[in-house]
């Protein structure tokens, strides 16, 4: 350029690092631009997507038993892909029958009405499976003439009302090698198995557990009736075992059909003892009675309190369980008592959805919550030094801190369950509750009955508990 | 201060950290003005800090929120831009220092106060805005645009007459 | 004196105690308010039996409308992004059909996501799916969904044979079914939520649904169009008929959000398109009917 000592306008180092930065823009806009396509392919590809991919193999299901139950299966079962409702069977059939067959037909399934199970099995002939939740005392016949016609079975609990009863199950499966998978929906659920597999099996954060305490305390309601218009006739009743409108709707607390409170509710919580102790009982002693209802309807103790004794792989252990329909102070929950920490849980996603306390001589939990095993600890309130200038109170522990159970289920509470048996029929896993390993909580919790009639401590001896 | 005095190596840094701030200002900028529905109302009525009020008030007047909206969805933008390219820098990076520290006075992290908005991450006092704030102070203080970014082109157009003793005095 | 406290937020009572006897009555808290059925029957077993039918009904829909349940339908809704979709119970789904009519036919006044965009929820009848379009939607059923249960109990009510009833939630939905045996309608009073005592309307209905929507000091019903408060009005009802097959109860609370929030002929345009349906809207300046029967504006007495 000319002999000018003017400092240069504009070199090219000066333009060059000017626009330097400038590509950071253009990247921009690209990253911009594929972000946006990414979210309109996703949102056009759930427009167009299909109800359920073609591989899955649709399974045939009939839905036994249309009561409270088979319609609360039903909700999560409409929630399951894949699944085409055959046939209902209910022998209800002014009222619970046709109200779910009438839901069915919302949902564009086309079911066939039935009021004789037997019938049904005769001329279904493209089905699969069957989920049955009629009233105890028929789940024996019910579930043995399916599997023995051919079809997988989902049984709600208990299994029978009988011992013999279950047992006529357990060797119906393992004659027709169909799958008899019984309702105990905790052994599927994702926080339960969160805390077997993971925290109980591979992190021992309990330590050793050496009391149990749990209860489903529900308070007072008024017997099950029924639409006068809706009423059965006497004739039928009769046929399938009942004595009259008030029996068929609250058989639960009558003898010879269900076994009362500790049977509906506590089955479920007893199960759940067995699982996670690693055991099955070695001594049950259990005091109940009929404190409040009418004996005339309610043959059945309303209140049980029973203490079971386990000889676990570490140790004895002993569990409480306590079942009342007079007052629901605390609801359901059970609490696991190790020397370690403490695991208190319910089926419910509010209310002791899984805590756990970690006992302050026990070693830490790091790793575990670096894991994700537990939620890292929400501290509970520091007691005050005592004012006597002592250095420590001993009366009062200090209070452990509190971790959570860092799963929730977002579905139905008996969906996971369901999904597991069908996937199972599906070849793709294994039953969370089969039929033998049911048994065992059968074996347990229908002596409870017997305890309280004997006013002893009953002892179980190994071969009780095998089929 | 002399941009001069700072290392080549240190003002790359510089630069870089004004590109990347610039970026996240882009972004939260365009992703305002591309939502359908966005509006600073739920932000400013979590707010529980000394300046609770005055946020309330912004957010349940229709007309003030309006201009709130518009300032931050299109301030964030603008001042991304600039901050990317290098442009009036001081200027954007004393505009991003303002923005940003609204929205840490809107919901300070102090002690003892909780807010309704889950946030990632643990914060006392300091939270990701403080941080950003401090940033920009940075950017601020070293012109990085001079360096490296179009106010250097800028410099170059208009200040081409000024003897060099006068480039670069604070 | 007039049933006005727990969980009633707009203002409805019950006629007096004197008025109703024979008249048997059943509570039961869900909903995070409390439910009532009141029935002319003499067989007090039964009504126990089919008040308690009800309101296993009710926790049912409860288990699935409520978004603080961790598994309920509406939660699963609210964590949806762009793209998922969830199956849901059909009842959940009418309500939301329900909810997305009376969006439409109040321009957004009533709003189930509060503005966080309802519309962008594709509802798929058939398969009883909901699919989201767009983040963020964020529904609350909490006051359409007491409507409908409100009128999921009247059909069980008359199920069970028990024609001469009322049903309520909280009192902010209300359906009046046939009336006790020798009167010609159910007594209601609507007054000032301010103010139990004061009361600006009694009416007398039958096979009406009764809806209120209303603000206690210091509470706010928010506009969903513009994220603000409402100030000027106080409290509104809407009484709709109840024609067989319509979820009145469910759209009657609809109507009366809605009448918080939209202009006088609006509110007229929206009573002449829902056949037999008036309003009441309360300001500071006192009580305006709309609908049905045209009246001048009371004040207060």
């Amino acid at each position: 350029m000319g002999g000018d000592d003017r400092p240069k306008k504009l070199d090219r180092r000066d333009v060059l690092k000017g626009l330097s930065t400038l590509p950071a823009l253009g990247l921009f806009g690209y990253a911009w631009e594929k972000q946006r396509r990414y979210q309109r392919a996703r949102v056009a590809e759930a427009a167009a997507a299909a109800p359920a991919p073609a591989d899955l193999q649709v399974i045939n299901v009939a839905l036994l038993g249309a009561g409270a139950q088979g319609q609360v299966l039903t909700d999560s079962m409409l929630r399951i892909s894949g699944l085409r409702f055959r046939a209902v069977c209910d022998i209800w059939t002014e009222y619970n029958q046709k109200r779910v067959v009438n839901s069915l037909k919302r949902f564009k399934h086309e079911p066939n009405a039935y009021e004789d199970y037997r019938e049904m099995l005769d001329k279904e002939k493209e089905l699969d499976a069957v989920i049955i939740a009629t009233p105890d005392f028929w789940h024996s016949q019910h579930a043995v003439d399916c599997l023995e016609a051919g079809k997988h079975v989902y049984c709600e609990k208990e299994m029978s009302n009988t011992l013999e009863g279950a047992r006529k199950m357990v060797l119906a499966q393992r004659e027709t090698g169909k799958l008899l998978q019984i309702g105990h929906q905790r052994r599927s659920n994702p926080r339960y198995r969160h805390c077997y597999d993971k925290l109980l099996n591979e992190a021992h954060l309990l330590g050793r557990i050496v009391t149990v305490y749990g209860q489903w305390n529900r308070g007072v309601t008024p017997d099950l009736g029924a639409p006068d218009r809706y009423a059965i006739p006497p004739s039928r009743l009769a046929q399938y075992g009942f004595r009259d409108m008030h029996q068929f709707r609250n058989w639960r607390w009558y003898k010879g059909k269900g076994g009362g409170p500790i049977v509906d509710l506590g089955s479920h919580q007893i199960d759940i003892y067995s699982w996670f102790l690693g055991a099955n009982p070695s001594h049950v002693m259990a005091s109940g009675g009929n404190l409040y209802y009418d004996p005339k309807t309610h043959e059945w103790y309303d209140t049980v309190m029973a203490v079971y004794d386990y000889d676990t792989p570490l140790g004895p252990a002993k569990a409480y369980y306590s079942t009342q329909t007079t007052n629901g102070s605390q609801g359901y929950f059970e609490n696991f008592m190790g020397d370690q920490g403490t695991l208190l849980i319910s089926e419910s996603e509010i209310n002791y959805a899984g805590q756990l306390y970690r006992d302050p001589n026990a070693p830490a939990w790091d790793e575990w919550v670096q894991k994700g095993y537990v939620t890292a600890p929400q501290e509970q309130e520091t007691k005050p030094k005592s004012d006597s200038g002592a250095i420590a109170d001993v009366r009062e522990s200090v209070a452990p801190d509190q971790h959570t159970v860092p799963v929730t289920l977002r579905d139905p509470y008996h969906q996971p369950h369901l999904q597991n048996f069908f996937d199972t029929i599906r070849g793709k896993a294994t039953l969370n509750c089969p039929a033998a390993e049911a048994y065992q909580t059968a074996v347990a919790v229908l002596r409870v009955n017997e305890a309280i009639e004997a006013r002893a401590p009953l002892a179980f001896k190994p071969e009780d508990f095998k089929c | 201060m002399d941009d001069m005095t700072l290392t080549r190596p240190a003002m790359i840094a510089i630069t870089i950290m004004r590109v990347v701030v610039g970026w996240h200002f882009l972004y939260e900028g365009i992703a305002k003005l591309t939502s359908a529905s966005w509006s600073a109302a739920g932000f400013m009525r979590a707010s529980r800090g000394p300046f609770a009020a005055l946020f309330h008030g912004i957010a349940n007047q229709p007309q003030l929120l309006d201009t709130a909206n518009l300032v931050t969805s299109y301030g964030l933008t603008i001042i991304g831009v600039l901050l990317i390219v290098g442009l009036l820098t001081r200027l954007a990076a004393f505009g991003g220092l303002s923005l940003v520290l609204l929205f840490y006075i809107c919901n300070p992290p102090f002690v003892g106060y909780f807010y309704s908005i889950p946030s990632e991450g643990s914060y006392l006092i300091v939270n990701k805005n403080l941080v950003e704030a401090c940033a920009l102070t940075v950017i601020l203080l070293t012109r990085s645009g001079l360096f490296a970014g179009v106010d250097r082109i800028v410099r170059g157009l208009v200040f081409r007459r000024v003897a060099p003793a006068r480039i670069g005095a604070a | 004196m007039t049933k006005n406290d727990m969980g009633n937020d707009g203002g409805v009572g019950l006629g007096h105690p004197s008025d109703l006897r024979g008249v048997l009555c059943f509570s039961h808290e869900a909903m995070a308010t409390v439910y009532e059925v009141y029935t002319a029957q003499t067989d007090r077993q039964y009504a126990a039996q089919a008040a308690q039918a009800c309101f296993d009904l009710v926790d049912r829909l409860e288990r699935d409308l409520s978004r603080f349940l961790p598994n309920s339908d509406v939660t699963r809704i609210n964590h949806l992004d762009a793209g998922g979709s969830t199956c849901v119970a059909s009842s959940t789904l009418e309500c939301l059909v329900i909810a997305r009519h009376m969006f439409d036919l109040t321009d957004g006044a009533f709003d189930v996501s509060l503005g966080t965009g309802l519309p962008s929820l594709r509802l798929d009848t058939d398969g009883s799916i909901v699919h989201a379009t767009a983040n963020g939607v964020r529904l609350d059923l909490g006051g359409i969904g007491k409507g409908y249960a409100v009128d999921a109990m009247a059909e069980m009510l008359e199920d069970w044979d028990l024609p001469a009833s009322l049903v309520h939630g909280g009192f902010s939905s209300v359906l009046a079914l046939d009336p006790p045996p020798g009167r010609e309608g159910w007594p209601l009073t609507l007054s000032d939520p301010r103010d139990g005592s004061r009361i600006l309307e009694r009416l007398t209905v039958r096979q009406i649904a009764l809806a209120a929507s209303g603000v206690r000091k210091r509470d706010h019903i928010m506009d969903p169009r513009t994220g603000c408060p409402v100030r000027d009005r106080r409290a509104a009802w809407v009484a709709l008929g109840r024609p067989p097959g319509i979820a009145a109860a469910a759209v009657a609370d609809a109507l009366t959000t809605a009448c918080m929030l939209l202009g006088w002929n609006q509110i007229e345009r929206l009573c002449q398109n829902s056949p037999g349906a008036e309003a009441w809207v309360l300001q500071d300046e006192g009580l305006r009917h709309l609908g049905a029967i045209e009246q001048e504006i009371h004040h207060g007495w």
